[in-house]
């Protein structure tokens, strides 16, 4: 792609999302005048922006966007509800064209005819005058009078006053009526149509329009002409709609940032990541330096030690460049929120929280198509159409949420919809039908389990082929994303009131902490953040139940495999059972293992080679002795 | 009477009311080359403002009054 058109799309995106942003402040309070300003810089930015590509019908729209901000930037013209709207479908189009841009390298056809009907909507002209054809008094008057306007340091209005024709006879006089206005820089008597010679002239018949412009504000021009409103058009002219300090505000920030591509900084980690695991085996042949030579190991356990503070430092400050506020991914899904609402043809109200927070880049990646899906899943299935949520005693619109908070060292971020909760008997009958499980293993779940099968492969079979993916995908691919990002899905439901769908990712993605589990005779890494805990019991406690095992834990039946049997090797029956819990899908499953080592952290590599095609391994890490280990896929390997 | 001719000179004089935009007209019909004085005029009625800028006289001079002198007599030295 081109290299400009590339820039231009990083530097859309962040501008729509600031306006968007701004527009949804201004929408609870259209008077807030940072916000106001924001908007109006971020709009005007952008306009530049298009300028330079073949987008003529976008930088038409955002202009008359930008007149209508510069107005209520000097507060003369109060931004309406409907100027709002407007100004957020405004937006919205604009981010369409933007993916345009990116997809097609042009706009379509109909861009056109929709900066047409935004431009008609965003009218800035206060006071439209009444004939339409009429309208370009006002660039006439700029035209005539621009050395007026060009020498004006605060804000003007322009007037048109058309006395009527008889108006004489009831005694006005409307020069005398311009007298009463203060501040004028100029001033025309023009004819109506053209003056007529001296003998075709009726004295007494007004014949001519007056026009002008005065720096006084607003309330003082209606009140000289306040006998006579109906003939007299006001437009207010912005001092300057070239905001002075944007310059200022560009060279700083060009000063203070710096556009890294990211695979830069992915090479970074990867050599950090190295680093840690050479360190790591430095530290072990510190200790056997130590065992033949006290003094020479002592010298180089001091050296390893100064070599692991640099390194941790280091990939403090990796991850640390690495960490990206989540905003940018979200910000379409205010907009698609809005389209697929339309589309269900439901009303909703949106609230995005927390997207300040900081996340690992690889996570913000790859958020935003899994939480498109839960909340495109609550918008389609949580909440209820008008007519149920009148009858229910709610608001006819849903409230919908995503709030994004940071529990420890993971981000959470939650979908939650004031709907009418999960189904869960309706779920369980669905799951039946599709043929996920039988009828006796759903009336076994509890009710937690039976909503996990919501994210089951194959449950939303009806999957509906949506405008926004483009292809019909289920919750399956939330539960398959979170696996993929280290995290999990949680979920909470209450009958009538709503539920949450939570994504739980780890904040870091650089290494993998690991525990280290011994299965017929090896050694395997599994990834703490599939653990969900580890125990041991009597190998009695372990029964056999129709084709497999189970065990009771905490008042609950948990199904019991064998990790070495899953790895294909033999079994090595211990009167006590070491038991890894991990969760899958649908339900919790008990591992049984040989032993748990010790915990390390990894740099996960993905399985490659031979190991590409064996089931169940996720990749291999290097051990500090410089042994590889075979990390697993626990959800494959149960699978 | 406070618009009357003067030679080749039509002389406004004082406040200008409505009823003078006829005699004004008169007056200019009556002279094809007269220009018009300004000089003593007060404020100026919408009508007789409208009869000098359809018969569009040369004017001259400066009347003390502010809106007529800054207004009202560029746009008829416009014509």
């Amino acid at each position: 792609m081109d290299e400009l058109l590339e820039q231009f799309l990083i530097e859309a995106r962040e501008l729509t999302a600031q306006a968007a942003d701004d527009f949804s402040a201004l929408a609870r309070d259209p008077a807030d005048a940072e916000r106001i300003d924001s908007a109006f810089r971020a709009i005007h930015t952008l306009k530049g922006s298009v300028a330079i590509f073949d987008m003529a019908p976008a930088e038409r729209a955002l202009h008359v966007a930008e007149d209508l901000l510069a107005q209520a930037r000097t507060g003369r013209q109060l931004l309406s509800a409907g100027d709002v709207a407007t100004l957020i479908a405004l937006i919205d189009q604009t981010d369409r064209w933007v993916d345009a841009m990116e997809r097609d390298g042009a706009l379509d056809t109909a861009a056109n005819r929709e900066a047409d009907s935004l431009v008609a909507r965003l009218d800035p002209a206060p006071h439209v005058a009444a004939d339409a054809g009429d309208q370009d008094w006002f660039s006439r008057l700029k035209v005539r009078d621009a050395a007026a306007l060009a020498g004006a340091t605060t804000n003007l209005i322009a007037f048109r006053y058309r006395p009527d024709a008889d108006c004489f006879f009831r005694g006005e006089d409307p020069l005398a009526t311009v007298r009463q206005v203060p501040g004028l820089v100029a001033l025309a008597v023009l004819p109506i149509t053209q003056w007529p010679s001296l003998a075709e002239l009726e004295p007494f018949q007004c014949a001519l329009t007056i026009e002008g412009v005065s720096r006084a504000s607003e309330t003082e021009i209606r009140a000289a002409f306040h006998l006579v409103s109906d003939q007299v058009d006001l437009v207010a002219i912005p001092a300057s709609t070239q905001p002075r300090d944007d310059l200022p505000t560009f060279i700083t920030n060009a000063a203070a940032s710096l556009r890294v591509d990211v695979s830069r900084i992915d090479a970074l980690a990867d050599g950090v990541g190295e680093l840690i695991i050479a360190n790591n085996r430095l530290a072990h042949i510190a200790n056997d330096v130590a065992r033949s030579d006290p003094r020479l190991g002592a010298l180089v356990r001091d050296a390893q030690a100064g070599l692991e503070r640099a390194v941790s430092a280091m990939r403090e400050a990796i991850t640390a460049v690495r960490m990206t506020p989540l905003g940018p991914s979200l910000q379409r899904l205010p907009r698609l929120v809005r389209e697929m609402a339309d589309t269900l043809g439901k009303s909703v109200s949106f609230e995005m929280r927390g997207e300040r927070t900081e996340v690992d880049k690889g996570i913000a990646d790859q958020l935003f198509e899994p939480l498109l899906h839960i909340v495109r899943n609550a918008l389609d299935h949580g909440l209820e159409s008008a007519e149920v949520r009148r009858a229910a005693g709610k608001p006819e619109a849903g409230r919908l949420s995503v709030e994004v908070t940071r529990d420890g060292d993971h981000v959470v971020v939650a979908v939650s919809d004031d709907g009418a909760g999960i189904d869960v008997e309706g779920v369980k009958a669905t799951a039946v039908r599709r043929g996920l499980l039988t009828q006796e293993a759903a009336d076994l779940l509890d009710d937690g389990q039976a909503m996990r099968l919501i994210f089951a492969a194959g449950f939303s079979t009806a999957a509906v082929v949506t405008t926004i993916s483009g292809r019909g995908v289920g919750m399956d691919a939330v539960q398959a994303a979170a696996d993929r990002l280290g995290g999990r899905v949680e979920i909470s439901s209450v009958a009538r009131k709503g539920a949450t769908i939570s994504l739980r990712l780890p904040l870091n993605a650089i290494m993998t902490r690991l525990l280290i589990v011994r299965a017929g005779g090896e050694r395997y890494g599994v990834p703490l953040d599939r653990i969900v805990e580890t125990t041991s019991l009597a190998t009695a406690g372990i029964h056999a139940v129709g084709m497999g095992r189970a065990c009771v834990l905490r008042d609950r039946t948990l199904p019991v495999l064998s990790l070495s049997r899953l790895l294909g090797k033999e079994d090595m029956p211990a009167p006590i059972a070491k038991l890894l819990v991990t969760e899958t899908v649908a339900e919790r499953v008990g591992l049984v293992v040989d032993g748990f080592d010790e915990r390390i952290d990894g740099l996960v590599r993905p399985r490659s080679g031979l190991l590409a095609s064996v089931p169940g391994i996720a990749g291999t890490t290097l051990m500090g002795d410089g042994g590889v280990l075979l990390v697993l896929d626990l959800a494959e390997l149960i699978g | 009477m406070t618009a009357r001719l003067d030679g080749d000179c039509i002389r406004l004089k004082g406040a200008c009311p409505v009823e003078d935009a006829e005699t004004l007209i008169g007056l200019l019909q009556q002279s094809a080359g007269a220009t018009v004085d300004l000089q003593e005029c007060g404020h100026l009625h919408t009508a007789v403002v409208q009869a000098l800028l359809a018969a569009s006289r040369p004017v001259h001079g400066a009347p003390a009054d502010d809106f007529v002198r800054n207004w009202i007599l560029p746009t008829l030295a416009k014509i």
